[in-house]
């Protein structure tokens, strides 16, 4: 049996007045890419938001139902959201990464979790910049400023930095949107090195990402999910007209 | 809201060209078994001279294919119509070449006495026809249902065949003289007995393009 690594159930979400996200069940298996996928506005990003309690920063952001991590409620009472936050890591569309040099951005989380021993934090800025496929083009200016970097090398910066804190999920939020095609390329064959290690959920504008990359699709819209399964089945038969509609182009 | 009209208007385009090229199928099945059983030698010929287009077809449809794969990238329904249009476009191409083969056969038994009529010949010639024009229909109308009856169909063509070479060879022990003739006698009940096989594929083609399901090799009578 697989692991079930995320659970969702019953899952409602409101900004305020406005329901966002509708009794929605998904579940996510470890060592899986699944692809979130939709119209915009659909409530995708929102729900990919409350796996690690973005929304909680929203006001009057409120969520019923129940979201879990290996089988804990992730809303529940007394629960640590940095902890929750180190766990499950984040990748945003624009690569953000901080006004500091390569390596103190790798190492930033390490640092703020109080890690001080030189000698780990190099071995973490090393192994994260290797997961992230990036070590081979900064190993001789990790001091420079991560500025310098490229919009494809930004991201897998990025990813470095999320990955250093040894996180069991991560979520991306198109990642790649805005990023050529090459270094669009380099984070897909990266997605595929990273889920053995990791459970991963991706939110994406591009179909042809989502069948690229992800082994389950699920297919929202105006705040429900459609459809989920199998990503080959989802591309190829979908069982749902508006799926089908959706990922052929029909609308939008 | 409709969107993609682009492409859309593409897939139509491309459905369009695939039923002029099971017309021009059609059309050759309908001249070759009317020129066997009629011993129609101009028939016959213009089957071997029209097959060029049927084949001309075939390359255009795969281009139009191969330029709708590259570039629209097509997805689920669409997809499966691309895929599915290329098994029937070969399917197609084979039929035509089967009736150049049965039209081949026509003209040699010109040249030779005739032999009785066959009505089991007759009976096979409109069975597989039938099956063709039910298959075309098929596509056209998006029915599986009349794509699964075609399936099953197949297995009267094999038995018409099967007593077409039975009643063949039990003559030619008989009458000698006769067995050049009955060979190709065989031979054509043969390319008879295919059109009805890649009728039935272009039927699989059907069902797999509105259902998903791929029927191939299980779909028999």
């Amino acid at each position: 049996m697989p692991n079930i690594k995320i659970a969702s159930q019953s899952l409602d979400f409101h900004y305020g007045a406005f329901q966002a996200l509708h009794q929605v069940d998904l579940n996510f298996e470890e060592h899986q890419v699944t692809a979130l996928i939709g119209p915009s506005g659909c409530g995708k990003s929102t729900y990919l938001r409350c796996i690690n309690r973005m929304n909680d920063l929203i006001p009057g952001a409120r969520v019923d139902g129940r979201l879990t991590l290996d089988g804990e409620d992730i809303y529940a009472p007394g629960v640590d959201v940095v902890e929750l936050r180190r766990r499950i890591g984040m990748v945003f569309q624009k690569p953000n990464p901080f006004p500091k040099t390569i390596y103190e951005n790798v190492a930033y989380g390490l640092r703020v979790n109080g890690v001080k021993d030189k000698r780990v934090l190099d071995q973490s800025v090393e192994s994260s910049l290797r997961g992230a496929a990036l070590r081979d083009e900064v190993k001789d200016r990790l001091e420079s400023s991560a500025l310098g970097l490229s919009g494809g090398q930004q991201q897998r910066l990025c990813i470095a930095r999320a990955l250093a804190v040894r996180p069991e999920v991560l979520l991306m939020d198109e990642p790649a949107s805005a990023l050529d095609p090459i270094a669009t390329q380099k984070i897909e064959d990266l997605i595929h090195e990273l889920k053995r290690d990791l459970t991963i959920i991706i939110v994406t504008h591009s179909m042809q990402q989502a069948a690229r990359v992800s082994d389950r699709t699920a297919f929202f819209y105006l705040g429900k999910l459609i459809e989920e399964g199998d990503t080959r089945t989802i591309f190829t038969r979908p069982r749902n007209k508006q799926t089908e509609d959706y990922i052929t182009g029909r609308f939008g | 809201m409709q969107q993609r009209i682009h492409f859309t208007q593409k897939l139509d385009e491309l459905r369009m060209q695939l039923i002029r090229m099971a017309a021009l199928t059609e059309k050759a099945v309908h001249d070759a078994t009317r020129a066997y059983l009629e011993n129609d030698t101009d028939l016959a010929e213009s089957v071997v001279m029209n097959d060029a287009a049927v084949n001309d077809m075939e390359d255009a449809i795969d281009t139009f294919n191969l330029e709708l794969l590259a570039l629209d990238q097509p997805m689920a329904k669409d997809l499966r119509l691309i895929i599915g249009s290329m098994r029937l476009t070969v399917n197609l191409e084979r039929i035509g070449d089967e009736c150049v083969n049965l039209a081949h056969r026509t003209l040699f038994l010109s040249t030779r006495p005739p032999l009785p009529a066959n009505a089991r010949m007759e009976r096979l010639c409109a069975h597989v026809q039938d099956m063709l024009t039910k298959a075309v229909r098929a596509f056209v109308d998006e029915d599986t249902v009349l794509a699964g009856e075609i399936c099953a169909m197949d297995h009267t063509a094999d038995e018409l065949s099967l007593k077409v070479l039975k009643e063949a060879i039990s003559t030619m022990v008989e009458e000698t003289r006769i067995v050049e003739r009955s060979v190709h006698v065989i031979m054509a009940s043969r390319h008879l007995e295919r059109i009805g096989d890649l009728a039935t594929n272009l039927a699989e083609a059907v069902i797999f393009i509105k259902e998903g399901q791929n029927v191939k090799h299980r779909c028999k009578g």
